[in-house]
């Protein structure tokens, strides 16, 4: 059962369009597992058909029909299943199709830790970096806090840390300042999305050594 | 002349583009919410004239295409149509940012084929609490709705803009969609 949710503020941004690419794809792997969320989003993009049928009508060139018929014959049905490649390796199987579909078909896992592992995703945009973290089962992931806005959305497993458990679907906001060790569940890898707006800076006098590691720069 | 449509004429027209194909019924779709789409993309003055017209021929050619999988029990044809040209504008924005990642809207937004938990009278039900409230808005309440929704700007974006404190942006939001009687499954997110 998913517990944490995004808020209005999330929801209604990703109804509207306007989440940056991360944060978009972080909400929708949120929706992959929590219906009532899915149905939330449902209401409030009513308010964008209902702005759409009010809006003053801006009328097209005389040709604009045209056009668009000849295309119509132009192009196929769409398929869009057809494209998907199938970049997932056994442990990822479970994962939503559209984080399998973004992962790179040689994705690269970066151990962090003897406990984490990080490969990035691409998505070509400068405020938020996305990566799937891996926490192996009972694995401690270093202590570390954020200087700026962190979205973690459980994909597999459960972790906890300082506040509670986490389980699948769980959608964890971190605002700037907030330190926190997770630690995976005992009998389960933990697989996390995670969207950071700014490095995640590790704290304690080893850790310290690993930040370069962690403060890789946007695609 | 032509009486008004009602909004299910248009459910029904986009069904019958779904399931036979029909020319006819994708031509007075076209001709009713093509212009409006249009005047949706360029509400937000980033858009110009002619780059709105050819997303909302892109738009309504994704609605040809993909008008078969129209659930109307999850949405009205306005909405799902929407959805559309929300998407088109974020490819758009994509394309014009230079992002080389392939990662289109579409791919973010699909979520399978699935059904509302609420019922089809339930949503009907708060498209007309919609209907009835977005008119008695607030100004101030009005004005960042439609930023978000037409201009497609995020709520700091749009503090910034205005130079308002983000909190009075997010406040204004949840004001907005008390009034509006969205019946929210959640209603301790509101």
């Amino acid at each position: 059962m998913v517990s944490l949710h995004p808020d209005t503020g999330f929801l209604t941004e990703y109804s509207s369009g306007s989440l940056s690419p991360a944060q978009n794809i972080s909400v929708s792997a949120h929706l992959h597992f929590c219906r009532e969320c899915r149905d939330h989003v449902d209401c409030l993009d009513e308010i964008g058909g209902v702005l759409l049928e009010q809006i003053a009508p801006a009328p097209l060139g005389p040709d604009s029909f045209e056009q668009v018929l000849l295309k119509l014959e132009d192009t196929a049905p769409a398929s869009i299943v057809a494209t998907e490649p199938d970049v997932a390796s056994d442990e990822l199987i479970q994962l939503p199709k559209l984080v399998r579909r973004l992962l790179p078909g040689d994705t690269q896992w970066r151990r962090l830790s003897p406990s984490l592992a990080i490969a990035r995703i691409p998505v070509g945009e400068c405020r938020f970096e996305l990566a799937l973290h891996k926490i192996r089962p009972g694995g401690r992931a270093p202590t570390h806090d954020h200087k700026g806005l962190e979205i973690t959305v459980v994909l597999q497993g459960s972790f906890s840390d300082d506040d509670g458990v986490y389980r699948e679907g769980d959608f964890i906001v971190r605002e700037p300042g907030d330190v926190h060790t997770p630690i995976a569940t005992q009998n389960e890898m933990c697989i996390c999305l995670s969207a950071c707006e700014a490095p995640v800076r590790m704290v304690g006098p080893i850790k310290r050594l690993l930040n370069p590691f962690i403060r890789f720069k946007p695609v | 002349m032509l009486a008004e449509r009602s909004p299910d004429d248009w459910n029904d027209l986009l069904v019958k583009v779904g399931l036979d194909r029909d020319r006819e019924a994708f031509s007075r779709l076209f001709a009713h919410f093509a212009p409006l789409i249009k005047g949706f993309l360029m509400k937000g003055n980033a858009i110009g004239p002619e780059q709105a017209e050819e997303l909302a021929q892109e738009t309504m050619i994704k609605v040809w295409r993909k008008a078969e999988s129209f659930n109307r029990r999850k949405s009205a044809a306005s909405t799902w149509i929407y959805t559309i040209a929300r998407n088109c504008r974020i490819d758009w924005i994509r394309r014009e940012a230079r992002n080389r990642v392939d990662i289109d809207a579409q791919d973010i937004y699909e979520l399978g084929e699935d059904n509302p938990s609420y019922s089809s009278l339930v949503r009907v039900r708060n498209k007309e609490n919609i209907l009835d409230n977005i008119g008695e808005l607030p100004p101030e309440q009005l004005e960042v709705v439609t930023k978000i929704y037409f201009e497609g700007k995020s709520h700091s974006e749009v503090a910034d803009e205005l130079m308002l404190p983000l909190g009075t942006v997010k406040s204004r939001i949840r004001l907005a969609l008390k009034r509006m009687q969205l019946k929210l499954v959640n209603e301790a997110q509101v």
